[in-house]
């Protein structure tokens, strides 16, 4: 049932969007200049590559986050339930979340909270 | 048979899928690659809304779209060739790896399609919130509070393991 | 349910808890006390291991998930020791002052793949089985990696979580097809219901395959070389050695506990497979100089041998099985200490380098012969009983053929493992390695190795306790 609307939702995005699109490049005058072709329109023109590598301090970022984005999902169906099951669900999650408050004391210890 | 919205959504569903998959691993820049993963999860969170199950696909959208992609292009720009192209690769290769995957297929695909599968007999569930928490933590059978547990120790390891790979010493 | 039942869980919950000491002590130590982890973690697992072994009650937990029956205590305790055997070997190697930033951590991973392999050995649906499958590899990964500044340590860990990923979905595939056909992820509801029909046998071969590549059988062994030669040879010594032994008898628990009803189907598998590892890896293991890299082909080919025991599919062969990784777990690390002492010593991992050593280590040199020997499978040391037993297992069945193409496979590796003994014994050097001082640790490490091979050898009542267990499969 759920299906239908689902499918309406995506048909509308996708002509509303892609009308906006398709009916700007038609209505919206055009100028061509090799300005135009810059990256940004303003400021000095940038030399060499624009990539950059970047701090391993993101990638360590992104590892913690990802872990408790993984927890968080185990949390949710928890909270939920946690009033009727009582103590056994509280015992269970206590658990859990002291095995993964260790590793984040640990990443806390080996500073990888701390931006260099 | 009749044709319904709901094998029309999952044809659509289906193909972007399976467009975007080849496209991540034909594209030379790894980038893009990048960017049709995303889109390959994201079509797969189109599925699980099909099936209305609205929790896996909201995981499906956090978990993969929001923090795994992001893990992996964060690990992309990490590298210091990031703008490096892939050498594109040689016919011979491109031939008979083509070759394998479509046999493959063709292999699993008749295989699945002789087999008759019996429809189950249960009433469909509706899947709420309250159901995947009774069973993620019932001790009894199809109850999941064992692995739930032992995920803990999982993602502890993944995480140690992680920082002892990537963090540099401390003294310099 | 009640708290008694946990005791269940024993092996399990006191690795955990081992695990969790270490951390909580990496944490909170100061930096000068540091150095005493490395000392509080051989004790905390001599102790594990001491534990292991007091009378365990057998029986299911959480409504058919977790199963433990006498033979998986036998060999949880079994890698137990081998672990412990691992630890005091890397003790050396953790005091460099290369690792003095994260030694602690090894422990800590090193114990979650154990506990992951536990998990998978008790496991009573493929959903634990896959969760310990991952528990046993992804922190097995990071510890290839572990040298982090050498690139091969990386390039190492890449494959291996590469090549683990894949074999993963692979064997997520064939699973999801099993549930797909039969409704059940439960062991107990599959084996009985288990039909032979092409898509049961293409979901088996997609299931097989991802085992196989764990294990590193030929034609799936293809990252085993590179992975072995990148890690550290302590890791190394654990993949090797502790993670294939475990993968063995698990992939074996499997076929008797879900498959039991193809079983013709997947004998011809095994017996395919069997041929191919044992061939392909001796005749690689002949061309390699580097050590490490010879080991692992050797030790690919020693993965076929245990597919003898596993096609006979009855207790024989998982009696000889369990008693053949005894063994293997003996000899191969006191191959593997002799080399990690070598190796973090001079740094030299050929062949060549080992020229003399007779005259310089007279002591390394007799334990690596005596490891050696029995890897080969020569007489009064274990390794022969257990190759012996293995292809009894397997001539039960009346599998003649194998046998004989595996007993020209053991003299074939008995030219390569003399090799070595030549090296060390008979050729000379001009520049041969110096004569080392090992500390207590290390000597301690190859002592229990030698003790375990000729005990073992010895002593006949390992077999028949073993023996006694493995009916009640």
């Amino acid at each position: 049932m759920s299906g239908e609307f689902l499918i309406l939702f995506f048909i509308v995005a996708v002509v509303l969007v892609g009308g906006a699109i398709i009916f700007s490049n038609y209505a919206a005058p055009t100028s061509e200049n090799a300005v135009k072709h810059d990256p940004y329109e303003c400021g000095i023109p940038t030399k060499g590559l624009t990539w950059l590598q970047f701090n391993v301090g993101y990638y360590l970022f992104a590892i913690i986050f990802l872990v408790f984005d993984v927890e968080i999902v185990f949390v949710f169906p928890w909270a939920v339930v946690m009033k009727d099951l009582g103590m056994s669900a509280f015992i269970e999650i206590v658990i859990f979340f002291f095995v993964l408050v260790l590793g984040l004391m640990y990443a806390w210890k080996k500073k990888a909270l701390v931006w260099e | 048979m009749e044709i319904t919205v709901n094998h029309l959504m999952f044809g659509l569903f289906a193909a972007m899928i399976l467009v975007f998959s080849v496209l991540t691993v034909t594209t030379r820049r790894i980038l893009r690659a990048a960017t049709f993963l995303l889109l390959v999860l994201v079509a797969t969170a189109g599925l699980y809304f099909m099936l209305n199950y609205q929790f896996m696909a909201g995981v499906q959208l956090t978990l993969y779209a929001g923090g795994i992609v992001v893990l992996i292009i964060f690990s992309i720009l990490l590298t210091s060739h990031i703008s490096q192209k892939f050498e594109p690769v040689g016919w011979k290769k491109s031939y008979f790896s083509a070759l394998a995957s479509i046999a493959g297929a063709i292999l699993c695909i008749t295989t699945i399609l002789q087999h008759k599968f019996q429809a189950t007999t249960e009433a469909a569930k509706e899947i709420d919130m309250k159901l995947i928490g009774n069973s993620l933590l019932s001790t009894d059978r199809d109850g999941y509070v064992l692995p739930f547990e032992v995920i803990s120790v999982l993602l502890l390891a993944a995480m140690i393991g992680a920082i002892v790979v990537a963090k540099r010493k401390k003294k310099d | 349910m009640n708290l008694n039942s946990f005791l269940l869980m024993r092996h399990e919950i006191v690795l955990i808890a081992v695990a969790l000491i270490i951390l909580i002590a990496e944490i909170f130590t100061s930096e000068q006390n540091k150095g005493r982890i490395r000392g509080l973690a051989i004790i905390l697992f001599a102790l594990n291991t001491i534990i292991g072994f007091f009378p365990a009650t057998t029986g299911t937990l959480f409504g058919g998930m977790f199963t433990t029956i006498p033979l998986h205590i036998v060999v949880k305790n079994i890698l137990n020791i081998g672990t412990l055997i691992v630890l005091i070997q890397s003790n050396a190697w953790l005091k460099t002052e290369e690792n003095s930033d994260k030694f602690p951590e090894f422990y800590v991973l090193l114990i979650s793949t154990l506990v992951g392999m536990f998990y998978m050995i008790s496991a009573g649906d493929f959903l634990m089985f896959y969760l310990g499958l991952e528990l046993a590899t992804i922190p097995l990964a990071a510890l290839v990696a572990y040298d982090r500044f050498r690139s091969q340590s990386a390039e190492g860990g890449i494959k291996l979580i590469l090549s683990s990923a894949f074999s993963s979905g692979i064997m997520l595939y064939g699973i999801s097809m099993i549930y797909g056909m039969y409704g059940s992820i439960y062991f107990d509801m599959l084996s009985p219901a288990m039909a032979m029909n092409s898509l049961t046998i293409l979901a088996f071969i997609f299931f097989f395959a991802g085992m196989a590549f764990k294990i590193s059988l030929v034609p799936f062994h293809l990252w085993a070389a590179d992975v072995y030669e990148g890690a550290p040879v302590n890791i190394t010594s654990y993949l090797s050695v502790i993670s294939k032994g475990a993968a063995v008898f698990i992939l074996t628990v499997i076929l008797f506990k879900v498959f039991p009803t193809i079983s013709d189907l997947w004998q011809k598998v095994v017996w395919v497979i069997a041929v191919m590892t044992m061939t392909i890896g001796n005749l690689f293991a002949i061309r390699q100089q580097n050590l490490k890299r010879f080991i692992a082909f050797s030790s690919i080919s020693q993965a076929g041998f245990f597919l003898l025991g596993v096609i006979g599919g009855n207790e024989m062969g998982m009696t000889a099985i369990v008693y053949y990784m005894l063994v293997y777990i003996f000899s191969n690390l006191g191959v593997f200490g002799v080399i990690a002492i070598i190796s973090n010593k001079s740094g030299k991992e050929n062949m060549d380098d080992y020229n003399g050593l007779y005259h310089t280590n007279p002591m390394l040199s007799l334990t690596m012969m005596l490891a050696l020997f029995s890897l080969a499978g020569i007489p009064p040391v274990a390794g022969f009983f257990g190759k012996f037993f293995l292809f009894t297992a397997a001539a039960q069945k009346g599998f003649y053929i194998l046998v004989l193409i595996a007993t020209i496979n053991t003299i074939i590796s008995l030219y390569y493992y003399l090799l070595i003994v030549k090296a060390m014994f008979i050729n000379k050097s001009e520049n041969p390695i110096p004569y080392f001082k090992s500390d207590f640790y290390t000597k301690l490490g190859l002592g229990i190795c030698i003790a375990g091979l000729v005990i073992v050898g010895f002593a006949s009542g390992i077999w028949e306790t073993i023996s006694k267990l493995a009916f009640g499969m």
